[in-house]
């Protein structure tokens, strides 16, 4: 379970997050809509640890452990993720050596064998079956050259083969059409249940169509101002942001 | 007592301080026994009234004992112990049509000067592999002065790796005498604490068609310099040359600071010379990304680090000698606190 008590963040002296409380039970999905600049994605990245932002107060616990004071590495350990909204290229680092060092660290820090370079190929590409992704992708230099869709789909691999607890999908339909939307729904959808939990965040209603949320959040000037189920996303569709704002 | 030094007065030797360097060392002019009684030796380096550098290549003349003619695949290793002046000359002659691959292996332990020097002939549809690894001392200073000379369809391939000594000047001449000759040198240099290593290369063309190209990388940690001059100088005769040279640098403390001097010299009207440098940190971004998806900080520099160089060391055509770069470069990473 993931729960975000009264977080408050800053960057460069300018506060963004200004008191935001939210609790995900394991198993749920989550999706958080909102306007440019509500500071959807500076949550997103306070998530995963990212140090240029100045967490003021609050806390974020998973599982009843704070994990504000860990390094990002130590919190894709323990099971958290962020799908980037726009993946960092890596000019001149394979894919595979990518997925295979990030797969190792984490498997090690949470106390399990390390795979081989055979265990660990066999395993990448049963997921990429599943998951309807060429495997020729993971040849090529981390999202070099890769299509806007194939970046999103790449994001989705990588957190089919992390196995996290909490996964974050920050705007992961921007810049897709909706065949690659929909592979990369089926991907989540494939991962739902049992203990894991997600947070979905779009300015669009258009991704929870194929990701069907248990609750939606409206975060608007650093805060949520309202909170509701699936029905409060097809409403903003309709009515913008203009009136929860 | 110390010979007369290059200053720094001197443009090519803007940036790297011999003397006081080697002040600190109570030096003893030792020789390895290889002998001297051979006799193809230049006393003087060639563009020397150009480029008047060329002192420590005469000094080398002056006192070495030490003279290797090398014909065939060698692997030669150099060591230097405590207060030794060591003035190694080798002398590599490739013949027509022949394919020679010629290791160095350069260390040694405590305070010493090596001044070395290698005059490299490449015959007629020739090829020399040159790789050559410097791993001195900290305490030490280490010269080499190379100079090549490529004939028609001739090849140099030259690869140096450098994680020392405490001061390294590596100055190489090249002269392409012959057409379709190709020059291609290409190096690591991987420095910390208070290193400082010069790279200072000239390449005259002087014959239609031929190829030149520098590719180098430098990684560089605490107080370290480093120094990389490359001058690409195209005689009128020299057309449809082509020469390109890069060198980037890697700044990973604020102390560290890289001089880069590209220089182009064209008399000719149909070639093509470029060049490219660098100089940056690493980019925060991919870092965030890896450290995301649970790669440790340090491993996820390490791998960045790694993608930074392998643009040289991918231009080693030995596998055996690129494994073998690759090894030294992540224990190199390894050793980084």
């Amino acid at each position: 379970m993931i729960k975000i008590k009264n977080l408050k963040a800053e960057i460069d002296g300018k506060e963004i997050l200004k008191g935001i409380d939210l609790e995900i039970q394991p198993g749920k999905v989550h999706a958080i809509m909102g306007p440019n600049g509500s500071g959807k994605s500076t949550l997103s990245y306070i998530l995963a640890g990212r140090e240029e932002y100045k967490v003021t107060a609050g806390d974020i616990e998973l599982n009843g452990e704070s994990i504000l004071e860990m390094a990002p590495e130590e919190r894709a350990a323990k099971g958290v993720f962020l799908a980037f909204q726009y993946p960092v290229e890596i000019p001149g680092v394979q894919m595979t050596t990518f997925m295979k060092t990030a797969l190792n660290s984490v498997r090690k820090a949470r106390g399990l064998k390390e795979l081989d370079a055979l265990d660990f190929l066999k395993l990448m590409k049963s997921k990429c079956k599943e998951l309807g992704i060429s495997d020729e992708m993971m040849k090529r230099a981390v999202t070099v050259g890769f299509s806007g869709g194939e970046k999103k789909r790449n994001e989705v691999l990588q957190m089919a083969m992390l196995e996290p607890k909490f996964s974050v999908l920050d705007e992961t339909d921007s810049g897709l059409d909706i065949d690659a939307l929909k592979i990369v729904a089926d991907g989540v959808n494939k991962m739902r249940g049992g203990d894991k939990s997600f947070l979905v965040i779009t300015h669009y209603q258009r991704l929870l169509d194929y990701i069907k949320p248990d609750v939606v959040h409206v975060l608007a000037g650093g805060r949520i101002v309202k909170t509701g189920g699936p029905e409060l996303a097809q409403e903003l569709e309709k009515t913008g942001y203009a009136n929860v704002a | 007592m110390l010979p007369e030094l290059p200053s720094p007065k001197l443009e090519r030797w803007k940036y790297t301080n011999l003397e006081r360097a080697l002040k600190k060392i109570k030096l003893t002019p030792t020789a390895l026994g290889w002998g001297s009684d051979v006799k193809l030796l230049n006393p003087h380096a060639p563009g020397e009234a150009q480029y008047k550098d060329t002192q420590l290549w005469d000094l080398n003349t002056s006192h070495t004992k030490d003279i290797k003619f090398i014909t065939s695949d060698e692997t030669i290793e150099i060591i230097a112990a405590e207060g030794h002046w060591l003035s190694p000359r080798l002398v590599i002659q490739v013949k027509d049509g022949q394919t020679v691959t010629v290791i160095e292996r350069q260390n040694g332990q405590g305070a010493y000067w090596k001044n070395g020097v290698a005059q490299i002939t490449i015959g007629k549809n020739a090829k020399l592999r040159h790789y050559r690894i410097f791993e001195e001392a900290e305490g030490a200073v280490s010269t080499q002065f190379i100079h090549v000379k490529i004939g028609r369809d001739g090849t140099y391939e030259g690869f140096n790796h450098i994680e020392g000594a405490g001061l390294i000047r590596n100055q190489v001449h090249t002269e392409l005498i012959g057409e379709n000759g190709t020059f291609g040198i290409a190096g690591l240099n991987l420095l910390r604490g208070e290193q400082h290593s010069d790279t200072t290369i000239t390449i005259e063309h002087k014959a239609p068609h031929c190829n030149s190209n520098q590719t180098y990388k430098s990684v560089l940690d605490g107080k370290s310099r480093c120094v990389f001059q490359g001058k690409v100088h195209v005689h009128q005769i020299a057309q449809k040359t082509d020469g390109y040279q890069l060198s980037n640098a890697l700044i990973l403390s604020p102390q560290a600071e890289m001089d880069t001097k590209p220089e182009l010299e064209i008399y000719a009207d149909d070639v093509k010379c470029s060049h490219g440098a660098t100089t940056g940190k690493l980019d925060e971004e991919p870092l965030f990304y890896m450290r995301a998806r649970g790669i440790p900080e340090k491993e996820a520099r390490s791998l960045l680090i790694t993608s930074f160089c392998a643009q040289a060391i991918d231009t080693i055509t030995d596998e055996g000698i690129q494994g073998n770069i690759k090894e030294k470069m992540a224990q190199w990473l390894a050793s980084r606190t």
